[in-house]
Order: C-alpha cells, then sequence, then structure tokens
C-alpha cells in the first residue's frame, strides 16, 4: 500500500488554551507542593545521616571484611603450610604463594613447609570468602576491616608480615542480637 | 624379534561391544578403546608386566566367579567386562579404605597434591569414610632417597613401581623392598643414596608423594604452573619434555611420552640440568674483554665491535659449531659465512670432515634405523659407543628390547659398556680402532679370514668370529647404533666405508626394521649436515663450490696465521675437541675469539674477546633432527633470562651490519627456507612437525636425497693397533655428566666428574697402583692426573681417562700410548 501523505496526520491534543486564574497557579505549583509536603514530613523523623569517618556502622560478626593470617597462640607457629589451596580456590587470582621448606634452625609453622612469600592483591580481590573456606588449617580467615582504599596500587598487596600483623580494629562490631 | 602383528578381537565392556588388539591389558584397552576407566595404582605399561600390587583395578568378567585384577588380565575374544556394578563399587571402596588405612593425610603439605591418583582415585572411587581409628605406622620422614629424591615412606602404597623399575626397566637393582606386611617400605639394597643415572624417573612414577624431587620440592603446585612442551638438547637422544613453568622460571622437567623418541622415561642430566637456566653463572648479557678480564657492556657495543672485527677478518675468518645449535642458527651462519665474509672454514663435526660423499651413503634415508628398530630388531649391534654416556635413553631402549622382545644385543667397543651384562656377546678392540673391528666383521661375514684384522684392531679374533655369528645366525632385522667416533680421526673415511661395507653384507639397505642408527657428537649434529654446516657441503648436503677447512684445518691455519678470527658457536674447542693443545695455541695466536656461549667454559674464559650470552634450550626456538632424521621443534618456554637475545636475530643482524641482509625477520622464516632449500625436507612445515616431529626419511621427499656410491667398497688394510709394549694404550670417553649444565645446576653438580684413570687389575698390579690413589698419565711430556679406578673390566693394556671436562681432559694427551705412574 502506498503511502498517502493526506492520511498521515498527527493529532497533537494540548491542555486548555486559556491561562490565568487559580486554576493556572494550581497548575503552576501544585505538584512541587505536594513534593514538599513529603518533604517536610520528614522533619519530624529526625537526623540519620552516619558522619563517617568520625562515626561508623558496627559490621556483622560474618562480614567479610580484610583477610588476616594467624598463628599458633601457644608456639607462635603460623598455622599456614604454604598448601597454595586458597589460591587454587580464589576466583580472582588475587593470592600468591610461594611454599619453602622448615629446617630445625628456622622452623616458620608447624608441617613441613611453609609460606616463603604469601601475597593478596588486595586491589583484585572480590571478597567472597573462598580461601577462608578452602583453607585446610584456619590458617586464614577473613576479618571485619574494609577501610583499605590507598593513593598506589602496589601498596593494595598485602604481604605475608602486613596479613599476620595483629589488625588495627578500626571497625567496630555488632554485638550479639544487636 | 619383529614387531607384534596386531590382532583384533571383540569384547564387551559395561554393553558396549569394544575392539582391542588381542593380549593388550584390560585396563589399557578399556580406557584407549572403550573409553571406560578403570582406576590403577601399581600398574603402567611402560614399567613392563603388570605385578597386580595394588588390587584397585577389580573389575567382573562373566564366567569368573570372582573379580579380576583388570591390570593383569589380557583381553580375550568375547570376553564380556563389568566395572559399574554394584559388587565391583564395593571392591574399590573396600580396596581404597584399605590403601588409605596408613596414608597420612597431609596432602597440604604433600608436594604430590593436586596431581596425585591417589587423591584422583579417592575422590572418584573411594567411599569417602574410614572406619580405621588406630594409629597409623610411622616411619622418619622426609629422608633423602639420594641427593635429588626425597622419600617419604608414611605415604608409601606399596605399588612396587619404584622398585620394578629400578629391577626391569633402568636394571640398576639398587631399589628393594625390605620387611613384610605393613612393615614393608622401599629402600636401597646396601643403604647408599639411589644415583643412576636414570633415578629421576622413579619420582614421575610414584602415584603417591612418597618419591620426590628435593630441587622441585615445595617450589609449587600444579595450579601455579603451566606445562610447555619442548625437546631437550642436552644430548642427541633430544627427549620429549614438558616444561613446569611459573614466573618465567623452569621449576621441573617432565617426560613428553614419546614412543619414537623416548618411551616416556628421561636421565638424571635432562631431568635436573633445567636448574642451569636460572644460575647466577650463566652468561645473561654480552661481554668484551677489556684489559684482560671479561666485562659486560652493551648489546649494541658488542655486536658494532663484533660486526666490525669480522668485516676486518672477512674471508679469514673460521666458525666451529656446537651441537646444541638449531638448524636455523646454523643456516644463518653458513650465510654469514660463505655470503657474507666468503669463507668456508666452518664445521660442526670435532673429528674432520668426511667425505661428502661416504656422508650421503650414511645419512641415505633407507638405510636409516628409527629408535623403535633398537627395540624390535632380531640384533643390534653397538658399535664404538656408549648408549649411557653418549645418548643416555637409547640404554633404556637396548634393555627393554632384551628384556621383553628378546633382541640379540652385541656389544664391539674399546670400553666396557653398561649393557655387557645384556649382551649375547661383546667383544673390545683398541681405543681407535673402530675401523679394523668393522672390516674384520665385514670379512667374517664375507666369509674371508678376518684374523689379521682383528690382530689390526687389537681385538680377540674368536670374538670376531663369535660376534659375526651371532649377527649371521639372528635374523634379517639387524641395528647397527654406531658413535661418531668411528667416522672421527685420521682414518674417518676408512672408518665409514667399513661400516657402509658391513651394513651392505648384513643387507640392511632399504629393509623395514634395520639399518643404521647413528649417535652423533652433537644434539642436533644431524641436522646441522644437513643445512650444510660443513666445510664441504652446501645446504641439503649438496656440493660445496669451494671446500673450506674443517674443525682441526681451521685449528692449524689459527695456530699458522692463516685465519684471524673463529666464530665459536655454542662450542668450547678446549672441551669438544680432541686435541687441546692444538686449540690452545689456535685460540692464542687468534686474535678475534667471539663466542656464544651460556657459561664461561675454559675457552671463552681464557680467549674470548666477545662473548654474546646464548640462550638456553627452554627460551630457544627453531628445529632440531633427531640422529633417526625425525626433524623435531623447539618451543619458547619461558622469556629469555637477563639481556639474552634470540641467537638466530643476533647472527641474522651481524650479517646485515657487515653488508649483506639475510632478510630473516622471524625464526619461521628461516624454518620455511629450510624446508625450501633442503631437497628432501620438501613440503615440511613448522605445523607438520607439531609436538612429536615427522621423520623425513619416512615422507614421499626423501627420495630427492643425493645419489650416493653404493656398497661394497674397496677397503685397504687399517694399521695395526699400537702394541703397548709397557707402556698402555689411551682411551677416552665422554661421561653422561660431562656438560657444563651439570656443572652450574647445584643439584646435579655432585655428579660432574673428575677425572678417573680407568685401568684393568692386571695392569693396576703390574704398576702398583691401588683403587682410589692419585696417578698421572703423561705422554709426550703432558700430564693429566686423576684417581686411578680400578675396574675388573676393562681390558688390559688400556686406560680409559674423560674428555670434555675443564680440568684434567684426556684431551690433553696425545695417544696412542701414555705412561701410567703413581704420583
Amino acid at each position: 500500500m502506498a503511502w498517502d501523505p493526506e492520511k498521515d496526520v498527527i493529532e497533537v491534543i494540548r491542555g486548555p488554551q486559556k491561562a490565568g486564574g487559580a486554576g493556572g497557579l494550581y497548575r503552576a505549583f501544585g505538584e512541587t507542593l505536594r513534593g514538599l509536603k513529603t518533604t517536610f514530613g520528614q522533619l519530624r523523623m529526625g537526623v540519620d545521616t552516619i558522619q563517617y569517618p568520625e562515626e561508623k556502622i558496627p559490621v556483622y560478626p560474618r562480614f567479610r571484611g580484610r583477610h588476616q593470617l594467624h598463628r599458633f597462640e601457644d608456639s607462635g607457629l603460623e598455622k599456614c603450610v604454604g598448601c597454595s589451596l586458597c589460591a587454587a580456590a580464589c576466583p580472582s587470582d588475587c593470592i600468591r604463594v610461594v611454599a619453602a621448606e622448615n629446617t630445625p634452625e628456622h622452623r616458620v609453622s608447624a608441617g613441613e613447609r611453609y609460606a616463603a612469600v604469601y601475597e593478596i592483591n588486595l586491589s583484585r580481590c572480590i571478597f567472597c570468602g573462598y580461601c577462608e573456606v578452602a583453607c585446610p588449617f584456619d590458617a586464614i580467615t577473613m576479618g571485619h576491616d574494609f577501610e583499605l582504599s590507598d593513593a598506589n596500587r602496589s601498596d593494595l598487596i598485602f604481604t605475608k608480615e602486613m596479613l599476620l600483623a595483629e589488625p588495627i580494629e578500626r571497625t567496630p562490631l555488632r554485638a550479639e542480637g544487636e | 624379534m619383529p614387531r607384534p602383528v596386531e590382532k583384533l578381537v571383540s569384547l564387551t565392556i559395561n554393553g558396549n561391544e569394544v575392539q582391542a588388539p588381542a593380549g593388550m591389558m584390560l585396563a589399557d584397552a578399556a580406557l584407549k578403546y572403550g573409553d571406560v576407566e578403570i582406576p590403577v595404582f601399581c600398574y603402567d605399561a611402560k614399567i613392563g608386566p603388570p605385578v597386580g600390587a595394588c588390587r584397585m583395578c577389580l573389575v567382573e568378567i562373566e564366567g569368573i566367579p570372582k573379580m579380576q585384577a583388570g591390570c593383569s588380565v589380557a583381553v580375550t575374544d568375547g570376553m564380556v567386562v563389568h566395572t559399574d556394578t554394584p559388587t565391583v563399587k564395593a571392591a574399590q571402596e573396600a580396596v581404597l579404605e584399605f590403601i588409605l588405612i596408613n596414608h597420612p593425610l597431609d596432602c597440604p603439605v604433600c608436594d604430590k597434591g593436586g596431581e596425585c591418583p591417589l587423591q584422583d582415585n579417592a575422590f572418584g572411587w573411594g567411599g569417602g569414610l574410614s572406619r580405621f581409628i588406630e594409629p597409623k605406622r610411622h616411619f622418619e620422614k622426609p629422608l633423602a632417597l639420594s641427593p635429588l629424591i626425597a622419600i617419604d615412606r608414611e605415604r608409601c602404597i606399596l605399588c612396587y613401581r619404584c622398585v620394578r623399575y629400578s629391577q626391569e626397566v633402568a636394571e640398576d637393582f639398587q631399589l628393594v623392598l625390605e620387611e613384610r606386611g605393613a612393615d614393608t617400605f622401599v629402600t636401597t639394597f646396601d643403604g647408599h643414596p639411589y644415583v643412576a643415572p636414570f633415578s629421576g624417573n622413579i619420582i614421575e612414577l610414584c602415584p603417591v608423594g612418597a618419591l620426590t624431587s628435593r630441587p622441585y620440592r615445595f617450589r609449587a603446585r600444579p595450579w601455579d604452573i603451566e606445562q610447555a612442551g619442548s625437546v631437550c638438547t642436552l644430548c642427541p637422544a633430544q627427549c620429549n619434555v614438558s616444561f613446569s613453568v611459573r614466573d618465567e622460571r623452569v621449576l621441573r622437567v617432565l617426560g613428553r611420552d614419546h614412543e619414537g623418541v623416548d618411551d616416556g622415561w628421561l636421565c638424571d642430566k635432562g631431568r635436573f640440568a633445567y636448574q642451569a637456566i636460572h644460575v647466577d653463572e650463566r652468561v645473561t648479557e654480552p661481554m668484551m674483554r677489556d684489559g684482560g678480564e671479561l666485562r659486560p657492556v652493551t648489546w649494541e657495543l658488542a655486536i658494532e665491535s663484533a660486526a666490525k672485527l669480522l668485516s676486518h677478518a672477512g674471508a679469514n675468518t673460521g666458525a666451529l659449531v656446537g651441537g646444541e645449535t638449531t638448524n636455523e642458527e646454523g643456516v644463518l651462519l653458513t650465510h654469514l659465512m660463505r655470503e657474507t665474509l666468503g669463507s668456508n672454514d666452518l664445521d660442526s663435526r670435532p673429528g674432520g670432515a668426511l667425505d661428502l660423499e661416504l656422508l650421503r651413503a650414511l645419512n641415505a634415508p633407507k638405510l636409516q634405523a628409527s629408535v623403535p628398530d633398537l627395540q624390535y630388531a632380531h640384533a643390534v649391534l653397538v658399535l664404538d659407543c656408549e648408549p649411557v654416556d653418549d645418548a643416555p635413553i637409547l640404554d633404556l631402549r637396548l634393555r627393554k628390547g632384551v628384556r621383553h622382545h628378546g633382541v640379540k644385543l652385541l656389544i664391539g667397543s674399546s670400553r666396557p659398556s653398561a649393557l655387557d651384562e645384556r649382551a649375547a656377546h661383546s667383544a673390545r678392540f683398541a681405543p681407535g680402532c673402530g675401523e679394523a673391528f668393522a672390516a674384520a666383521l665385514g670379512a667374517e661375514l664375507a666369509g674371508q679370514s678376518s684374523a689379521s684384522l682383528a690382530e689390526a684392531a687389537g681385538a680377540d679374533p674368536a670374538d670376531v668370529v663369535a660376534l659375526a655369528t651371532q649377527l649371521r645366525e639372528a635374523g634379517e632385522e639387524v641395528v647397527i647404533l654406531w658413535g661418531e667416533r668411528l667416522t672421527a680421526g685420521p682414518r674417518r673415511n676408512e672408518g665409514a666405508r667399513a661400516l657402509l661395507n658391513l651394513a651392505d653384507q648384513l643387507g640392511l639397505n632399504d629393509r623395514d626394521g634395520a639399518g643404521l642408527l647413528e649417535i652423533p657428537s652433537g644434539t642436533n649434529s644431524r641436522g646441522l649436515r644437513e643445512v650444510g654446516v660443513l666445510p664441504n657441503a652446501s645446504i641439503g648436503l649438496g656440493d660445496a663450490a669451494t671446500v673450506g677447512r674443517d674443525a682441526e684445518q681451521i685449528g692449524e691455519a689459527l695456530a699458522a696465521g692463516d685465519l684471524s678470527a673463529v666464530i665459536l658457536l655454542h662450542s668450547d674447542p678446549l672441551l669438544d675437541q680432541p686435541s687441546s693443545a692444538l686449540w690452545q695455541r689456535a685460540l692464542g695466536k687468534a686474535s678475534t675469539v667471539i663466542a656464544h656461549a651460556a657459561f664461561l667454559t675454559p675457552a671463552v674464559l681464557e680467549h674470548a674477546n666477545i662473548v654474546f650470552p646464548a640462550e638456553s634450550y627452554a627460551e630457544k626456538e627453531g628445529t632440531v633432527v633427531h640422529p633417526d632424521s625425525r626433524v623435531q621443534r623447539l618451543r619458547r618456554s619461558i622469556a629469555r633470562q637477563g639481556e639474552t637475545r634470540a641467537e638466530w636475530a643476533l647472527l641474522a643482524e651481524l650479517a646485515a651490519r657487515i653488508g649483506n641482509d639475510p632478510k630473516a625477520l622471524t625464526c619461521s622464516m628461516v624454518s620455511a627456507r629450510i624446508f625450501e632449500q633442503v631437497p628432501f625436507y620438501a613440503g615440511l612445515s613448522l605445523d607438520l612437525i607439531g609436538g612429536v616431529g615427522i621423520r623425513w626419511s619416512e615422507r614421499e621427499a626423501a627420495a630427492s636425497f643425493p645419489a650416493a656410491p653404493a656398497a661394497p667398497f674397496t677397503l685397504d688394510a687399517p694399521p695395526a693397533a699400537a702394541s703397548p709394549n709397557g707402556l698402555l694404550r689411551l682411551g677416552s670417553f665422554r661421561s653422561i655428566w660431562a656438560s657444563p649444565e651439570v656443572e652450574a645446576s647445584p643439584a646435579l653438580a655432585f655428579l660432574h666428574p673428575r677425572q678417573r684413570v680407568e685401568i684393568s687389575p692386571g695392569d693396576a698390579a703390574r704398576l702398583g697402583i691401588a683403587h682410589g690413589e692419585n696417578v698421572t698419565v703423561a705422554s709426550n711430556g703432558d700430564s693429566v692426573t686423576g684417581l686411578a679406578h680400578i675396574r675388573a673390566a676393562a681390558p688390559d693394556g688400556t686406560v680409559f681417562l674423560q674428555t670434555s671436562i675443564p680440568k684434567g681432559s684426556a684431551a690433553l694427551l696425545e695417544g696412542p700410548l701414555v705412561e701410567v705412574k703413581r704420583s
């Protein structure tokens, strides 16, 4: 069927042609006032803003923040034996483990081997917690620290010493039932 | 015994009709033809016949009331097998629970974790629960079974694999099981460390983490590494290997099973000498001699200086090419020498140039035996070589042939061979008299008198008669495994003729499963000859326009001042060439010595003006040719270490700077050029070579191999072996461990040989020498000291010394007779 320009008419429906009067005022500000009613209605609810970083929301115990490596409390030996299972489980491939052998003079962990290099690239980590699940010795756990921003990418590669160090308690922990 | 003829039988596995060759073990047949996996621990077809020790492979076979071990039952026609019934499942779970009773659950610390058949089988077929709560057995761990291997006996599941390997494959008879029942443990018979040329294979064989590599210990996990397949170029056997690479470092070397090359085994040099890639001693930046000492310089300065020195020397340049050179580097070097500098003085054979006609005859495709032929032939004659030193992996192949295929092994060598005890007959001749010995054998086979020739060879005439009789009676398929030594030295052409006559007498030409197989002196010697790195041949073994000087003549010309410059491409004449004295003089006189070297070996350290770092075999790309004419491909597996650059590019750059650009932009361009220019490589391509290589002598293009004269040749009488007359004959050999890579590898360095003087008990008694004493060997004023090694098998009247070692090499002495005394 050929296109007939005569039949191709677009109808434009316009509002009332007459301006002015109370109706005009309502049309101009009515919707705005209705919005403001909601706004002012909130005044009585008080302030909900958290003044971060002066003020922090406590995290839940199972919150997955920055990793920690652990030592045995009695012997002080590292729990990590450098088995590299965390690196195998890591979906974002951000863990690097290079193992070495313990010697009687230089004993680092409880097993035959220890992690000579243990690095987590936190700029890649997606905090999924699979490393914690994979670890057969509970040597790595997810901590509660989430304040990890840095000005330098390379500073986000955490070494074994940094992960083993006692974390600075920057984040309040939510108490049971809170 | 010729190759078995495959007869197919049909059997039913889990309800599916499967065709498999008769005699194949059920576990193999099910996996290969039926796509059904029967779990195994103790069985591996390459160790030999099954023992059924672990019981992991139990299956139900209809008609047999009890379950059978799938590894020990050969397939037969009409067999009906079930591998997935509840009975089989229960048996598998029970066996795994039983195996795991004493196995410690220390997978996180165990080096095998992640690539462990026990883990895999427990996960795939195990029940998941153990009822065993009693204490497990305990052993002291980890112990060093040898400096290379750590043993953890708690993890051992007593599958016998390592013991069977030691007893039946390597036949070093060192590993045994001691005690009974649960107390059984693997140890060496005498409690000494397990040191043998092939010990490392047990690491790869062990199905658990009981035997682990000490250099690889805790270095990486399977998911940390990548496997990169390439070829080992440390010896002419060119085993197919796979490098485990982590962070651009080779961490270990595994075998890449190839029936046509290595049969799945590696020698310890191939397995552990990778360490030399990552040591500080390695040359990884260009160096120049400045004030008598080599100092690192920039690439630009080194290349510019080398180009200037070479263009100054022009046609007065010689080149020695070592066996680790690839075909591509060889071709670019001939371009640099012949077309750019106008010199024909280049050689890749240390023994002197062989007549081109004879070289063609020896390399003729119809006369080539393949490596598997060694295992299936009626008889193998090992002539003037020692497989375990010269191409180690062939030693295992010959042992397999003798043990499983009834090969009649015959040995004719001057030095007692490690294979003697497996041989049907071995004969000794005086060092350097291989030609006379081959001639004597040929004469005896032709029905002539061989006594005078045997006499000239310093051999027992009865031995020659016995060998000839055995050869004649063995059958049609005879392989002669011969060493390049036979065609080296002043009578090299006569040696080649005698060998060709012998092959002709045995009718080896154009016979399947028979032929000649050379063990050359260098890894890629065959390839280098075929691409024309010879003074008297052009590419494709064509006639050279001008015949140049061979290695020895280059040395003499340098010493006389006729040549002024020399390029040492992966070659150290003080280690590789027969005469050290000549090369000391030659290199001392040469005004320019340009070396491509990975290590500062004696000649490089003392004489080189410019040293370019050589790529290691894991960094190299290119093609090499196996002695049985298999063209193989090297692939880059790791980044080049330090400042090292591609050597083909360096050779091309040098030629371009001197004014004749070979226009080689990539290495594969050069490969393609070689396949185009060598007539008998026609149609080859890198893709066709692929990961397993291809034997050019089996392709149609082999027909265009240049014509060679046919045997028989007339032989002139060989000179008689020197009569000891109170002195001793000097024999030399190159140990498997005599290489700079072994010396530089921390784990292997303990094996790097010092000079030892092998002498017979009779001679030792006559000279008053005790085992382990310091002795001096002297001739013409030169002398070498070493520890006396009295060897019962050594023939009287001969003393054997090592070559290719940096200190006190046999090359310092001039034969044929030497004086041995206590020092």
